[in-house]
């Protein structure tokens, strides 16, 4: 696919990297001369140095030929205006903006082809919210991924050494299980994957992603781990707008405090929230942190605009007590630092964003798409279509259908009803398939198998 | 084997300089249009549509772009050379120089299904392909027009 990416800021920058890897033929443009050279040395791309919004530049970047135009530079302006001159003059098919102003998001009749022809709107914010929620809601899971609107979810756990996870087969496990089937979709053992069998056992410390559906994944994870006691005292450090959406969406069923360093920040921040407690102060100030009780705090979440401040906060907060930290982390090589240390769970920005992205470059009818392991696996919900004249899976038993090495499907969604995979059961048209990859660079075989043949009309 | 009406000779386009699919299927939409602009990007938006669920690309350098379009009474045709052949993720990886565009009213038939599946067979000979890459627009519309009995033979 020929796509022009605007901007080469963090998203950017990592939206290239993921997409320069799938023989893509991408050109960055961004205004700053010194960013593209760098990006140039290290991916296979092309770069138009200007402003990202002019017809001319566009058109230099290649706008005529383009498939997509993906919009995340720092000005929710120019991302929008950009997508509207890619339309207007060029017909660029696909148009991803990244948007954060809630005042524009407030109004969805903005961004319709009559009006600003944005496809897809990209709100980092409000992914981050979201990611955090569902952390939130389920205690003891390291990752959370919503399927089919919200039916099916992925959830990554660590087995815990006397758990009923560790210890047994696979197989086993849907015996033990009384509450709804679930899909082991992978294990990885010390950061290496391994592909689950029926008979792989799993092992103390292991990090399982299993599959089943919204409602069976609290008495699934129940019987998985220790009986993890619910949240119920949250701490977020930031006032900001991801702090604001999250206590505004938890402040009624849970006990909710926020610290914010910046006095009007903090002011503006308590007119709006109701029943949440709004703290004006350092959120890596030890004697603060005491006062409010930290080490009866469930969670601590730091979600700054300063990676640094989220990083110390809460490895702060862990020593001090909190059940379980996290920390938004912007720069990826942090991420990764702090991820095996002292922090619970780290939350990227630029990967709860690339997986809405890639959703929109995989070819065939893919409508979800979540980048797992720092890109290197990937859950997709394909839906599949047609015949099976012009399907490859339509028609067909999984075990019948001819996957990858690494990939699997785990479960099917028929209109409103989640269907947990089996070897026999038959794929129909139109259904939702959610699919585990383990090596993403098996990504196209995958794509093939999910699109029609020329003949389908 | 083309009905009465669907192909016009000026639906035909030899050496077309578009150079990529996204491209070409703005082109092949253009003339299915025949001359209402409007109609034309909603005619892009629909091939477009179809091509995202997987390419019509059926391998040799021939592609079959096709969509249901609301609205429509009867069938549309046309007919694209290229100058020079354009990536089009077809079924066997290489490009495509003869793009025969389709348009088939929303609620299309058994019938369409067999006008498409006529002309994928068409293609399929490679004699018809060759006589193609050469032919003046009066020949080629001959050829589309008349092929039924030419055939794959």
């Amino acid at each position: 696919m020929k796509i022009i990416i605007l901007g080469a800021g963090q998203v950017g920058t990592t939206v290239a990297q993921n997409l320069a890897r799938e023989a893509n033929d991408i050109t960055v443009v961004d205004h700053n001369g010194d960013l593209l050279r760098e990006m140039q040395d290290r991916l296979d791309i092309r770069t138009v140095q200007g402003q990202a919004s002019h017809p001319q530049i566009l058109l230099q970047a290649g706008a005529e030929d383009a498939d997509m135009i993906i919009a995340v530079t720092n000005s929710d302006e120019t991302n929008m205006v950009a997508c509207q001159a890619a339309w207007t003059l060029f017909h660029t098919p696909t148009k991803i903006a990244r948007v954060r102003a809630p005042e524009y998001l407030k109004h969805p009749a903005l961004f319709s082809q009559n009006a600003l022809p944005i496809d897809v709107l990209i709100s980092p914010e409000q992914l981050v919210t979201d990611y955090i929620l569902r952390l939130i809601e389920h205690p003891g899971a390291l990752q959370v991924l919503d399927f089919a609107g919200g039916l099916v979810r992925l959830v990554a756990v660590r087995a815990y050494y006397g758990g009923p996870l560790v210890g047994h087969e696979l197989r086993d496990l849907n015996d033990h299980l009384k509450s709804g089937e679930a899909r082991v979709a992978a294990i990885y053992r010390k950061g290496q994957a391994i592909e689950p069998h029926g008979d792989t056992v799993v092992e103390p410390d292991d990090e399982v992603f299993f599959l089943a559906a919204t409602q069976n994944i609290p008495a699934v994870m129940r019987e998985l781990r220790r009986a993890e006691k619910p949240f119920r005292r949250l701490i977020f450090a930031g006032g900001g707008n991801i702090g604001r959406r999250l206590a505004a969406a938890l402040e009624r069923r849970y006990r909710v405090k926020v610290i914010e360093q910046n006095p009007e920040c903090a002011a503006s921040a308590a007119e709006q929230l109701r029943d949440t407690i709004v703290l004006c102060g350092d959120a890596a100030d030890e004697d603060l942190l005491r006062e409010e009780n930290i080490e009866d705090s469930d969670v601590f979440c730091a979600i700054t605009n300063d990676d640094e401040v989220n990083i110390l906060s809460a490895m702060l907060a862990k020593r001090l007590g909190a059940r379980k930290v996290m920390a938004l982390i912007n720069r990826a090589a942090y991420v990764d630092l702090v991820q095996s240390g002292n922090v619970d769970i780290a939350i990227s920005p630029q990967h709860a964003t690339i997986g809405s992205l890639l959703t929109h470059v995989r070819r065939g009818d893919v409508v979800m798409v979540h980048s797992l392991r720092r890109g290197a696996a990937e859950a997709i919900e394909a839906v599949a279509h047609g015949k099976p004249g012009d399907s490859k899976v339509v028609g067909r038993m999984i075990e019948d259908i001819r996957l990858p090495e690494g990939a699997s499907i785990g479960a099917i969604v028929r209109g409103d009803t989640v269907i947990m995979a089996h070897h026999d059961t038959v794929i129909e048209s139109e259904d939702h398939v959610i699919l585990f990859l383990m090596n993403k660079r098996k990504i196209e075989e995958v794509e093939r198998l999910f699109q029609v043949s020329w003949s389908y009309l | 084997m083309l009905d009465q009406g669907i192909l016009e000779p000026g639906g035909i386009r030899l050496d077309d300089p578009s150079p990529s699919k996204k491209r070409v299927l703005e082109r092949a939409a253009q003339i299915l249009s025949r001359g209402n602009g409007d109609m034309g990007v909603a005619i892009f938006e629909r091939l477009l549509e179809r091509e995202r669920l997987g390419s019509t690309g059926l391998g040799g350098g021939v592609a079959l772009p096709h969509a249901r379009m609301p609205g429509l009474s009867q069938s549309r045709a046309g007919f694209l050379r290229l100058a020079r052949p354009v990536d089009f993720d077809s079924v066997d990886g290489k490009p495509v120089d003869l793009v025969f565009a389709l348009l088939v009213p929303e609620d299309a038939t058994e019938e369409h299904l067999k006008l498409l599946a006529e002309l994928a067979r068409l293609f399929h000979g490679q004699s018809l392909r060759e006589e193609l890459r050469k032919a003046g627009v009066e020949q080629a519309y001959k050829l589309l027009t008349e092929s039924s009995n030419h055939d794959a033979a």
